[in-house]
């Protein structure tokens, strides 16, 4: 299958990777106070650029777009090469968002200022890298960049039992993208000795012809460094405390972006690379998806800590980019890419509200909360919204991709979808039983906690227009999810093309 | 007649041009000597060392630019025979590099190892003079003997003859038995001095039997003369394979791979730390050097068995170098441990007895020299404050203390670990690429876990650098010129990171050059 480039007129994606490595530099010299203005006109400009490219994009046919290649290490055929397809553009549009988010709810940092928003700066040069990289030495580089300030802002930012939280996000995390690297350098030494051309790009690697068994291993090391970034069960528990242990700004780029760059790997790689594998893996990667859909919405059920339950119901809610990943159809695939963007939205609003209560009580423990709704009703009513994006409720984003995903797999395999589409029942569980002990029940307060809810302070301007965007992008996709369907069909397609050739 | 006059008159003078670089090491080393008899004034010793070592390297330097100009770009010979500086490097370095009757060769390879091996004897220089006067341990001799330890790594990696890489590691060895026991009043530093010097002797003593069993077999000192009578012979007898087993142990002891590395914690832990860095870095860089020139150039028809050898060797260091170096919590002794598991990861590259993995062992070699020097350097400036003792609670808040520093600090860490954009990982790439290549895939799975493993003290350092508060408040006193030269470091690490392109021409050329054995 050969691909089309509509090189960049305007190397509009180099500029959006070194703009905030550009700014972190310059931070380094300038005082505290400049860290916030800075960061957030930075990543403003971003997601205007980025959402400009998302207006641009040409959906019709499938060509990667703002193209752009140079050579840097001719001697093992490695280029910088970045592009996007709307898979890439999607995401990388969620990212420049998820980070001005980020940047605009960092009000209340009170220590290290300044490398606070260079760590930040740092991760979004990284992140949207991972997006965007058609090199597979690039995506690596990216793919652990993101590391070092991720460590860095859950070690330090983070609450009382962040370093052991940092050192475990780590490890896990290190442990399957060296897992990762060993497959995509055995691919690329099998397409060398193949076509006896030495090229890390993704258009070389992805013509590869591979004998089974190989296709398999290869397969399986990609999948252990995807699985565990998703995370899939059994391989999530680093997320967990990862997610209670980070700072609110550091759970919201963890939530939107980083899960991402998991299942992102399963579509862009996983698929088009070993499709005879793919369709071997369909029964496992089912079930991990299941038992990762009902497993942790049922521990979400039993969590008493907002942000652990909230953490759970990401793993969960991965669970349905993974099925309707490898539904291996239309709607499955279509489904995954929105849900994942969906997701993005959501958990990031979900954080953000864990994070306002946290701000406004100091605890996170649904024991010690409820009945707030009366007291800060723009939140009650921003919480809400996220909540009922994140059940799936029609009209809002969270169900244009679980009801695509869940069709994909129906068409595959009734029995997965219908345990994934029950699970759904347990989504609702968790999240409004998290609502209810949060903002409701305020007859069974105390006369203490009344008290204190009374002072309490509703959003202020710099959270609500945090919440804002997120809160319009799920109103948006939600009513008008065919844009985005249209958006992603053609990249769809081209991602299953080799898997259509196989037939069955 | 004597000997001298009849080799001169049958053979023609020696070439001493291409002699230039270690001449004015020696030339800047017996000055030093002199000089320290007659001034006390340190800052003088000091400025004539490194001055003598620049001119030295950017000699070398233009030398490589030159060569790399005329191999890699299209100039005709003629061309190059009119212009002044091509043909002075075409008449002295591509043609007669070859001097004192074959026992001395300049060639490429020979000159990147001593530029880079230069180049990491200055930032060792640079950091001495402090320390050892923070330390109230200040000799004159530092100066010398590093040089001379230098000539000695020169003489190693020019050497195309078992005679010459002999007198080159003795030369490299004595000298550095006295730097490490050079601590007044230390007792780490006569226990780590006095272990090198039994078990280094040992290793000299070993490498010495395996040069006359192989003579003996062999009839020739020469690699290229070894080579031709090994391909001519297939039969494999005592001699021989004593000859070859003795001599991988004298190298691996002398790199300090596992089993033979018993030396090496004891020794950098004792030595005063720019010592240290000199120790873990050129001096190994020059050994992995010869160990390269040694398997290319003498044993090619015993590549495979000579990279079972090493790979079982590497294996062994990565395992043991990276968990034991788990346990440590003195942040010295811990990258003494990393600097062995180091020597498996760029030993590693020669289980895959090919360019590339050549390539890959010259790059890893080369980087180290950054990130190793590096994170020892930076801790000889942390060292010289009062009560800093390098342990891992010493370390705690040193980013609220000394920003820069940690910083730096963590540059280095994470390219030891070789996490992107620090060039650490380009290095790893090169030996996966290597290794999967050559399909020795154990070996890489190895790597990978062990990499894993190493995760856990790196991060550790970092974690304990920016995520605990500091323990005591005190300001720590690192000089301007010391941040300044850590700071070159921590950036040519992270630029490498992002464009090793150049290093990476440089070492596959050099890999390739050696390979085709060119000229000789």
């Amino acid at each position: 299958m050969s691909v089309e480039f509509v090189k960049a007129d305007v190397p509009w994606i180099t500029i959006t990777i070194l703009l905030p490595l550009i700014a972190a530099v310059v931070l380094m010299f300038l005082k505290d106070r400049f860290a916030k203005p800075i960061s957030i006109a930075i990543s403003a400009v971003i997601f205007i650029i980025s959402s400009y490219m998302l207006l641009v994009y040409d959906p019709s046919s499938y060509k990667i777009q703002f193209y752009e290649k140079y050579e840097w290490i001719p001697w093992l055929g490695v280029s910088y090469e970045v592009g996007v397809d709307a898979l890439s553009l999607t995401l990388y549009w969620l990212t420049a968002l998820s980070f001005l988010v980020a940047f605009i709810w960092s009000t209340n940092i009170n220590k290290r200022i300044k490398e606070y928003f260079i760590a930040f700066l740092v991760l979004e040069a990284g992140s949207l890298g991972v997006f965007v990289a058609w090199d597979l030495v690039f995506f690596y580089i990216f793919w652990e960049a993101i590391l070092i300030p991720m460590f860095l802002i859950i070690g330090v930012w983070g609450y009382a039992e962040r370093i052991y939280a940092a050192t475990k996000f780590f490890i896990y995390t290190f442990f399957g993208s060296l897992f990762l690297l060993i497959g995509v350098i055995g691919l690329y030494v099998a397409s060398y000795f193949q076509t006896g051309e030495l090229s890390t790009s993704y258009f070389s690697l992805i013509n590869t012809q591979l004998p089974f068994t190989l296709e398999l291993i290869f397969f399986l090391l990609l999948a252990l460094g995807f699985a565990i970034k998703v995370p899939m069960w059994p391989f999530h528990t680093w997320l967990p405390d990862a997610h209670v242990q980070a700072p609110t700004a550091g759970s919201v780029i963890l939530a939107a972006v980083l899960l991402k760059m998991g299942t992102y790997g399963f579509v862009r790689f996983s698929l088009p690379w070993f499709p005879e594998a793919s369709k071997y893996f369909v029964p496992v990667m089912f079930t991990l998806g299941v038992i990762a859909i009902i497993y942790t919405a049922m521990m979400a059920i039993a969590q008493t800590h907002i942000k652990r339950l909230i953490a759970y119901s990401s793993v969960s809610h991965m669970g349905f980019v993974t099925i309707g990943t490898f539904a291996l159809n239309d709607f499955g695939v279509n489904g995954a890419i929105i849900t994942m963007i969906s997701h993005g939205l959501t958990s990031a609003a979900l954080f953000l509200a864990a994070g306002f209560i946290y701000e406004r009580t100091h605890t996170y423990e649904m024991g010690k909360l409820g009945g707030m709704a009366r007291f800060v009703p723009i939140f009650a009513v921003l919480f809400m919204i996220s909540a009922m994006a994140s059940v799936g409720l029609p009209g809002l984003s969270g169900f244009v991709g679980e009801f695509l995903s869940l069709l994909g797999t129906f068409q595959v395999s009734i029995l997965t979808a219908t345990l994934a589409g029950l699970s759904l029942i347990l989504g609702a569980a968790y999240t409004l039983w998290l609502y209810r002990k949060t903002m409701f029940e305020e007859e069974l307060l105390d006369e203490e906690r009344l008290h204190k809810w009374k002072q309490l302070k509703d959003v202020s301007t710099s959270e609500f227009l945090s919440f804002l965007p997120l809160v319009i992008f799920m109103f948006v996709i939600g009513i008008y999810p065919s844009w985005w369907v249209n958006l992603i069909q053609k990249t769809t397609e081209a991602i299953l093309f080799k898997i259509r050739l196989l037939g069955g | 007649m004597s000997v001298i006059e009849q080799l001169v008159s049958g053979l023609g003078m020696p070439n001493f041009v291409i002699l230039i670089p270690e001449i004015v090491l020696l030339i800047t080393a017996f000055t030093v000597f002199i000089l320290e008899l007659i001034t006390k004034n340190r800052k003088v010793i000091s400025a004539v060392s490194i001055l003598g070592l620049l001119g030295s390297g950017l000699f070398i330097l233009v030398v490589v630019l030159g060569i790399l100009k005329l191999i890699l770009s299209p100039i005709t010979l003629k061309e190059a025979s009119q212009n002044v500086f091509y043909s002075f490097i075409l008449n002295n370095f591509l043609e007669n590099f070859v001097t004192l009757y074959g026992l001395y060769v300049v060639d490429l390879f020979a000159l990147v190892f001593k530029l880079f091996l230069i180049v990491g004897t200055i930032f060792v220089l640079i950091h001495l003079r402090p320390y050892v006067e923070s330390k109230k341990s200040y000799y004159g001799e530092y100066y010398y003997l590093i040089l001379f330890s230098l000539v000695g790594m020169f003489i190693m990696v020019s050497s195309p003859n078992l005679i010459s890489f002999y007198i080159g590691l003795e030369l490299m060895s004595i000298a550095l038995y006295v730097l490490i026991g050079l601590y007044r009043r230390d007792y780490k530093s006569k226990e780590g001095a006095y272990k090198y010097l039994i078990i280094g002797g040992t290793g000299t003593a070993i490498v010495s039997y395996a040069i006359a069993l192989l003579y003996g077999r062999t009839g020739t000192f020469d690699f290229k003369e070894i080579a031709k009578t090994l391909i001519i012979s297939d039969n494999l007898d005592v001699g021989l394979i004593g000859g070859l087993v003795l001599l991988l142990i004298g190298l691996a002891l002398k790199a300090s791979a596992v089993p033979f590395h018993h030396w090496a914690p004891d020794a950098y832990e004792g030595a005063t730390t720019p010592v240290t860095a000199f120790l873990a870095v050129p001096a190994k860089i020059a050994t992995y050097a010869i160990i390269l020139r040694i398997v290319v150039e003498a044993f090619p028809s015993v590549t495979e068995t000579w990279g079972l050898a090493w790979a079982l060797f590497a294996a062994a260091s990565m395992i043991l170098g990276n968990f034991v170096a788990l346990r440590q919590k003195n942040v010295k002794r811990m990258l003494a441990y990393s600097s062995i598991a180091h020597t498996g990861y760029i030993t590693a590259a020669l289980a895959a007895p090919t360019g590339m993995g050549f390539a890959a062992l010259a790059f890893y070699s080369i980087v180290y020299l950054f990130m190793g020097a590096g994170a020892f350097l930076l801790l000889s400036s942390l060292e010289k404050n009062e009560g800093w003792s390098n342990s891992l609670d010493d370390f705690k808040g040193l980013a609220k203390r000394e920003p820069a520093s940690a910083l730096i600090m963590l540059v280095f860490m994470f390219s030891l670990l070789g996490i992107p954009p620090t060039v650490g990982f380009i290095g790893k790439l090169g030996v996966f690429l290597a290794l999967i290549g050559y399909e020795v895939w154990w070996l890489a799975i190895v790597l990978v876990i062990t990499s894993i493993v190493s995760a856990g003290y790196y991060i550790k350092v970092v974690a304990n650098m920016y995520m605990y508060e500091p323990t005591v408040k005190n300001r720590l006193n690192i000089s301007l010129t010391e941040k300044l030269s850590l700071g070159i470091l921590a950036v040519i690490v992270l630029i490498l990171g992002v464009y090793p392109t150049q290093i990476w021409t440089l070492t596959t050329t050099i890999s390739s050059l050696l390979m085709a054995g060119v000229g000789r």
